[in-house]
Order: structure tokens, then sequence, then C-alpha cells
């Protein structure tokens, strides 16, 4: 089980992949509601795993996970993509996440998702 | 041949194409409860806000790249309530007339995720990824007054759902540049469809009759070229392949185009198809494309925006003026590198649709 930061601007996903993540055995510990909050946490917090959505305010997931990539090349990141932004997940795989998931997703797909990421 | 579809009818098939996406999405929240009604194409002068109730919840969506227009999802506030309970949102303690924060976050997710499908959806058609912007949630006190918030279109778009037994409404802003998109894209299919050949965009022969130059089509597009920043690209060809194909393309992978080494590449204004030239390669190492076939109507409207616009920001009249150059004068891409791997692919890519491209400006 691993020690989890959730990364979106939108209160109520935070809470469905928390509570998935939870079912699952996962500890979340800490969220963040834009990229610039997420790569703070994640230095802090140093988790095995980190859940980030990519469209976002201020700094979008693209942008965060690159910093986070920087600041630690070992970080294991899932993308949480929403349809229709293919173009991005490329990209988010390219500059290094470990996978990705497109929401709306069931917390089983997620969970599949997170345990691949974390192998 | 001449464009065969309306700005009306590039209207009705942009809303049906974000209409289905939207409801495959909804249909995930809510599996056997989500309703699709008609498309209606507000007409002009009237509000698409005009029947809207006070206190309604509203969720804007914008594009923000590859095309711009606003998505407004507009629903009743019991119905944003079952939307959001659908999704799993808990129903406060006491529930008030108003919704929870969490309530309105998922209505926010819900905006967001279904036109992330439409944008999918119509980027599809139009053969370019469309980015979208981070959902804005509210409750219209004064829907008189939405043109405020959301600014305003030359055209307008009304779809209704129904979602767990609770109406909702779809509306669409969109700027007149997206209807001529959508109309050239459509059209360019249906040529291909129909084996016509690679005419540009309906703007061949057919467009030089007597009273062409008035339809609302070249109308919106001259108004849609005269107010844009220009941005100029070579299409090398294209390849399809799903996703999964895309992402599992090792380093050192081949991707075949469709087009063969000899053929000329496509240059494109903003999306518009205004010529076509051979890629050279420069003395200092740069990419460049000597044209050989101009489009006339495409660079007529052009020089009509460049002429309606001297007060143009330099840039756009720096590149503008490149669109003066004859057949054969050799436009140069921002790459510097001759070097294949090393081309950008346009903004515009998706992975199903991939375009090997250099984008540049006239040097």
């Amino acid at each position: 089980m691993a020690r989890v930061l959730v990364v979106d601007d939108a209160a109520f996903m935070r809470k469905v992949v928390s509570d998935a993540l939870a079912s699952g055995g996962h500890e979340v510990v800490g969220e963040a509601g834009n990229g610039t909050e997420a790569v703070q946490r994640y230095q802090e917090l140093s988790p095995e795993l980190v859940t980030l959505d990519i469209t976002m305010p201020e700094k979008d997931g693209l942008e965060a996970l690159g910093e986070i990539i920087s600041f630690d090349p070992s970080a294991r990141v899932l993308m949480c993509s929403a349809l229709g932004q293919e173009s991005k997940v490329i990209e988010s795989i390219q500059k290094g996440a470990k996978d990705f998931v497109v929401k709306p997703f069931q917390p089983a797909q997620l969970l599949e998702a997170v345990g691949k990421a974390l192998a | 041949m001449s464009q065969d579809i309306t700005p009306r009818e590039a209207l009705i098939r942009l809303g049906a194409s974000t209409a289905e996406a939207v409801a495959q999405v909804l249909e995930m929240f809510a599996p056997g409860g989500v309703q699709r009604g008609e498309v209606t194409v507000i007409a002009d002068g009237t509000s698409p806000f005009a029947s809207v109730a006070r206190g309604s919840i509203a969720s804007s969506v914008s594009y923000t790249d590859g095309v711009t227009g606003a998505n407004i999802f507009v629903l009743t506030p019991t119905g944003a309530r079952s939307l959001a309970g659908a999704m799993g949102a808990p129903a406060p303690d006491e529930p008030g007339p108003e919704l929870s924060d969490l309530e309105m976050s998922a209505i926010d997710e819900a905006a967001n995720q279904t036109m992330g499908a439409a944008a999918a959806a119509i980027g599809v058609v139009l053969g370019q990824a469309i980015e979208i912007s981070t959902p804005d949630t509210r409750v219209l006190d004064d829907p008189a007054s939405a043109a405020d918030v959301y600014g305003t279109a030359p055209h307008a778009i009304s779809t209704t759902f129904v979602i767990a037994g609770e109406s909702c409404r779809l509306i669409q802003l969109v700027p007149a540049a997206f209807v001529v998109r959508v109309a050239r894209a459509i059209d360019d299919r249906s040529a291909e469809q129909n084996g016509a050949g690679a005419s540009i965009g309906g703007s061949t022969a057919g467009d030089d009759t007597p009273g062409a130059d008035a339809s609302p089509t070249t109308m919106a597009l001259e108004e849609a070229l005269g107010a844009i920043s220009l941005r100029v690209w070579a299409e090398l060809g294209r390849a399809h392949l799903p996703l999964g194909s895309a992402l599992g393309l090792p380093v050192g992978a081949v991707l075949d185009l469709d087009r063969s080494a000899e053929a000329p590449v496509d240059l494109y204004v903003n999306g518009v198809r205004f010529a076509r030239g051979q890629l050279l390669v420069t003395d200092d190492g740069e990419w460049a494309v000597s044209l050989e076939a101009l489009e006339s109507e495409g660079l007529r409207l052009l020089d009509q925006a460049r002429a309606a616009q001297p007060e143009a920001r330099a840039d756009v009249e720096a590149e503008s003026e490149s669109l003066d150059l004859p057949p054969d004068h050799p436009i140069q891409g921002e790459t510097s590198s001759p070097e294949p791997e090393e081309t950008s692919p346009p903004e515009s890519e998706t992975p199903d649709v991939l375009q090997s491209a250099v984008e540049g400006a006239v040097k």
C-alpha cells in the first residue's frame, strides 16, 4: 500500500480519488488543487505516488509533472485525464508519467492503474 | 468545387457532434438516465439565455486552443443536485436551496469531462487537437446579464438534455471562424469520400460565380481572417492510428504518411489551406517551402483582411506580407534542422491524426 498525493483542481474529484484509494488500502497523505501546490506538496511529503490531473489553473498537470520529475527522477506519477486529452497524455508519458487513467473512471480502474504505476 | 454546407448546417452538425459526446459522458454518470433533445440554432438577435430562469446553475468551459468558443451548461438547482448525486457527491445533511461546495464542484467536473469529450469529437472533425479551459460554475442570479459573464458570439446553439428526470441545456457560443472551420472540414471530408480530389476547401472555380462572394460562409471567412493573428504551417502528410499504437511507438519507429516524398506539401494559414509547394532545405540548414500553386480565393481574402486592418499589430502585418509572395518564393519555417526527428509537429497534433509539419513564419 502506498502513500499518495492527490492533485486535482476539483474538490469533488479529489474526494472521488481519495475514497477510491482508501478503498484499496492506500493512504492519502496530501491533496493539492493546482500544479504549483502539487510541486510544493511533493517536496514536503515525498509521496510514493502522485495522481495528477492535467487541466488545472495556474500551473497545469504537465508543467507540474515536469517539475516533479526534475526534482525526483524516480517519482511515480499517474495522470488523470479527461477524454480528449490524448495528446497531453502522450506528452505526459514522454515526460515520465508511469501511466494514466481517463475520467470518468470506476474505483477499480483507478486502483488497477495505481497498481501498475507502483509495480 | 463550391462549398456544399451552409453555416446553419455546420452549426447543426457542430451541435449534434457536441451533444453526442456530452451525452456519452453523462450516461456514465447516470446510466440509462440521459435523454438528448434537439439541437437548435438560436436566431440572430435572440439572447441564448432569454429563457434561462433566475437562480439556474451555469457551468462554462471555453475552447482555448485550436478553436475558440464558449460552452455553458445550464441546469436547474434540482437538476444540478441530481447530477451531482449521480456522480457520487453526497447530499448535504440538511439540503437547502443552495448546492453545497462539493455539489458545485461535481457540476464543475461534469462540465470538464463532458466538454473534454466534446472537444475530442470536434477535434476529430477538424483534424486538430482542441484544448479546453478549466470550468467556471456559478449561480446565474441575473440571466439577462449573462452576456457580461460569457460574452457574445455571432452564432449560438442550444441543445436540451434530460438527466435523471431533470431538464438541462447546453448553450454553445460559436465564433464565425469556428463555423467556417467546421464547414470546410465537413466539405473536405465529403470531397474525400466522394473521390473529388484535393480541392482547397471549396475555393476554386465554383466560387468565382457571381454572388459567391456574398455567401454567408464567405463573409464569415472574411470576418474571421480579418480579425485573427496569422500562423503559417506546412503539412507533409497524415497518418491515422489508435492512441494505444501511438503510445507504443518506440524510438526509431517509422510512421508512414499518406503522401509520397515528391508530392507537394500543403501550406495552411490558421487552418485555411491556401497554397501548395515543395519542401526545401536552405543553405542555412532550415526548412523552406517553394510555392507552386496559390489558392487565389484564400489569398484574396487574406489581402482584404490586411487592407482592412492598417493598424494591425506588427506581427500580423509581418506575417500577412509574407502571403504576397509569388509562386516559387521560398517560405522558411522556424525549425532549424533538416533532421526529420527534429521537425516539430503542429500544436494541433492529435493521436489519431498525426500531422508531420513545419510551422513557422516568413523570415
